[in-house]
């Protein structure tokens, strides 16, 4: 039966395919997007295989080795003209890039190779590449191991055979040792040593407060050098286990030689670990692959942030997030009962709502700008004057860090919370609260025991919006308190563990640095997407918490149907 | 009172010998209206309204919808300070003192005269909780307290044996009926001395009225009652006294059987034969 496009168009079906149309696209860029990111950015953490050729351009050969990144088609007439030889009648060459490492051999770890002048391509089994804390990777074929200088084992060919594999096995238990002895190395520097540290800042900060209070008691500074004495003591062995470790650390070096036949001699302290691409199964690749993902979310970073892990930025957004919902949910929902439960309804309480509204809306590095000029400079500046005389002149509140970030924030997000919460009483039902009231309780108790829990779902549903928002947010933390690089996490061990005062490192501001700050733009790239991954799950993980605790509420306080 | 001894059915010749003495210049009076003036805004919804409401008795408000027999009885307990543009004039009286005194502390007024109004309004809290609410409200922490209290309040609204098992279990599982006999638990839980009921039945089926009605008649032992309701029907069966109300005015008070088989006023006539309403 054909029906007519009027009365097709009266059924309302062009509309229902309309909205169709258009939820089926946004879903469409939702998942592009994020696989776009998951396929860029946890591909680079597959061990590729290790691919080595002649490489000839204009008369000039190199034998060169290193993973495939990426290709590429160019225009022929491009090529000629920037003096590459191109073969007649070709209109596009296919271009590689090629991550060959060895930046202390060649300069540059990537080249963008053409296809069609790469000659006696192979993957030769015993080809290694070697992660280091220094230089990038390093892939070549392994030649000796020497401890102290004395050489332990070696061997001279390119195929696999048990005497490469003896030269390669000891070479895998030295790195562990090494890896052993640095973890010991990391631990007291990190560990024993900054608490040292931490401490005798503590007790130059208690002597300067001492004598800016003209105290004159001596009792009170001995006991402050008797104290220094003892940290002293405990430096100076700490310092002479450290000088043990480090020269175990340094016993063992290895030689190798890289695809263009040069030998170099590397520490093995240097490796963070070596394989063999070409010579893994699927499974030990498998292996490798989740060994590199759990380093990455796990450690710290390394060589300008483009190696090694993101830990400390995962670490410093959520810390940063939940600080600021903490600060945020007190906030929002007492400016909320003032402003629906008490405050007179009228035209001034209508020009607050408007002027919460459009808070929202303010761009947020305006918010950074402020939270640096009143945070930081005003507030911190009077705290420091006020509370950390002894630091002065270095700043201890007066200078960007973890409060001020996340007490930004909260005020960037405070009106979503204002505005959820009074959605939220406005739609307690007049019964529950009149139930209340006639029982004897006055106003205050009515809102405390009845209205407030059963508003908590709304309450809930704004601060959710707010860790969406707020965990996201970039521009503004660049100026109260994101750092490149912290130093240590905010939460430690020493007195008094959490440190409001401190930089911090956050995934937001680690895309954009890692990204458009670096000195090695191809080795950052995926990373780029890789963090931009994880910065999704974060905000998934926090904003799923929130949800399942306001679930949780709404099965409490469920609404009356009335 | 000992719980046990209670017995839920209705003692119809009791009800008939107290009708028989019932005559309301003879009772002692809980409330007394004072040329009671409310509007809302620039409209009048009461124009001075006098009357007496004897203890222990039930008193019915009956009327068409909107002459403000709710009204009336939401000034018993200042329910009508919320609304922002109520004005209020005239007095009452409870236990000779004006409620609308400005010294009476209005949280206490309403612990002292109790309402349950048309929906069940139990609080999101365990059924427990709910009862144990007007007393935590007043201070009260001793738990051998509130247990024996909320037992009382139960046993007395008729729902122990119902709800024994599962008290700690949320109210808004219970049926509407349940659940309006746990707010007049809850509601006689702090021990109010006047109950007002704002068509406690409205919202409910033939058989939990009934059960709210053996309850009312159960109750004014201990309590006054006031109850508005629609149904006539209703009024003469649970009230002692009627009032009936129209456009604003207290038309007729009197003893029920009086009001409803011989009313004095022609209005009273053609409302409860049905002219209209």
């Amino acid at each position: 039966m054909r029906v007519s496009l009027k009365e097709w168009t009266k059924s309302g079906e062009p509309w229902v395919w309309l909205n169709a149309g258009a939820v089926a696209i946004c879903l469409i860029m939702v998942v592009g997007l994020l696989s776009l990111i998951a396929v860029r950015g946890l591909g680079h953490f597959w061990p590729a295989n290790i691919h080595q050729a002649d490489y000839t351009e204009n008369g000039n050969t190199l034998r060169m080795a290193g993973e495939l990144v990426e290709i590429e088609n160019v225009p022929a007439a491009q090529l000629r003209e920037s003096g590459v030889n191109v073969p007649e009648g070709l209109e596009f060459m296919q271009r590689d890039l090629m991550k060959i490492g060895n930046r202390d051999v060649g300069g540059s770890d990537f080249i963008w190779v053409l296809d069609d002048f790469m000659l006696n391509r192979t993957t030769p089994e015993m080809m290694f590449a070697a992660e280091r804390r220094e230089w990038g990777n390093f892939y070549g074929y392994l030649r000796s191991l020497k401890e102290n200088g004395q050489v332990v084992a070696s061997h001279d060919g390119y195929e696999k055979n048990a005497e490469y594999m003896n030269v390669w096995n000891k070479f895998q238990a030295s790195i562990d040792r090494a890896l052993d002895l640095h973890h010991q190395i990391e631990e007291i520097e990190k560990d024993d040593i900054g608490a040292i540290n931490y401490e005798l800042e503590r007790l130059r900060l208690k002597e300067r407060s001492l004598q800016l209070k003209e105290v004159t008691d001596q009792s009170r500074y001995a006991e402050i050098d008797q104290r220094r004495k003892e940290l002293d003591a405990e430096y100076q062995s700490l310092q002479q286990v450290l000088l043990d470790l480090y020269t175990q650390i340094n016993r063992d070096t290895f030689t190798a030689e890289a695809a263009g036949g040069q030998v170099l001699e590397i520490d093995v302290a240097k490796v963070v670990r070596a394989f063999l691409p070409n010579n893994m199964s699927i499974t030990d690749k498998v292996l490798h692959y989740f060994a590199k993902i759990w380093e990455f979310m796990s450690a710290d970073p390394r060589e300008a942030n483009t190696e090694g892990g993101i830990f400390p930025a995962i670490f410093g957004t959520v810390m940063m997030v939940i600080l600021m919902a903490v600060m945020v949910t007190p906030f929002g929902v007492i400016a909320a009962v003032y402003l629906r439960e008490y405050a007179k309804q009228g035209f001034v309480t209508r020009l607050i709502r408007i002027a919460v509204n459009n808070l929202a809306g303010v761009p947020s590095i305006v918010y950074g700008v402020f939270g640096l000029g009143f945070f930081v400079y005003f507030l911190g500046g009077h705290i420091d004057d006020a509370f950390f005389p002894e630091a002065k002149p270095a700043p201890t509140f007066g200078t960007p860090g973890l409060m001020w970030a996340s007490l930004t924030l909260a005020l960037l997000t405070v009106p979503v919370v204002i505005v959820a919460t009074e959605e939220g009483l406005s739609r307690i039902p007049r019964a529950v609260r009149e139930g209340s009231l006639a029982l004897g309780a006055t106003k205050a108790e009515t809102l405390w025991k009845v209205v407030l829990p059963m508003a908590s779902p709304a309450m809930m549903t704004g601060v959710i919006l707010a860790i969406a928002r707020a965990a996201g947010e970039v521009a503004p933390l660049m100026l109260v308190g994101v750092v490149k690089l912290a130093p240590s996490l905010p939460l430690d061990t020493n007195y008094p563990y959490l440190h409001l005062d401190q930089k911090f490192m956050h995934l937001g501001f680690h895309i954009y640095d890692v990204g458009f700050q670096s000195p090695n733009v191809e080795a950052a790239r995926p990373l780029v997407y890789a963090t931009a991954l994880l910065l999704v799950i974060v905000i998934a993980l926090l904003n799923l918490s929130a949800i399942a605790i306001r679930n949780h509420l709404r099965e409490k306080y469920k609404a009356l149907e009335m | 009172m000992t719980s046990e001894a209670k017995t839920h059915a209705i003692d119809i010749s009791a009800m008939q010998r107290d009708n028989r003495v019932l005559n309301l210049e003879d009772e002692t009076c809980t409330l007394e209206v004072k040329d009671l003036r409310l509007s809302y805004g620039d409209k009048e919804a009461l124009h001075g309204i006098d009357m007496k409401i004897p203890k222990n008795r039930v008193t019915a408000f009956i009327g068409p919808s909107g002459c403000g027999k709710s009204t009336l009885l939401r000034c018993f307990n200042r329910m009508n300070d919320l609304v922002d543009s109520c004005n209020i004039t005239g007095q009452i009286m409870l236990d000779d003192s004006n409620i609308y005194d400005r010294s009476v502390d209005v949280a206490e007024l309403r612990r002292r005269v109790g309402m349950v109004f048309q929906k069940p309004n139990p609080f999101p809290k365990s059924i427990y909780e709910n009862v144990a609410y007007g007393l935590r409200i007043q201070g009260i922490k001793k738990k051998r307290v509130i247990d024996d209290t909320v037992e009382w309040a139960l046993r007395s609204a008729a729902l122990w044996d119902e709800v024994k098992d599962r008290l700690h279990e949320s109210a808004l599982g219970m049926s509407g009926g349940q659940q309006q006999r746990l707010v007049i638990a809850r509601t006689i839980a702090v021990k109010p001395e006047v109950l007002l009921l704002d068509e406690p039945a409205s919202a409910l089926d033939p058989i939990s009225t009934l059960k709210i009605e053996e309850l009312i008649h159960e109750l004014k032992n201990d309590f006054t009652i006031v109850i508005v309701t629609h149904n006539m029907q209703q009024a003469a069966r649970v009230s002692d006294y009627t009032a009936f109300m129209y456009m604003g005015d207290l038309i007729e008070f009197g003893v029920t059987d009086t009001l409803f088989t011989n009313p004095t006023k022609k209005q009273t006539e053609d409302y409860i034969t049905g002219r209209y309403g």
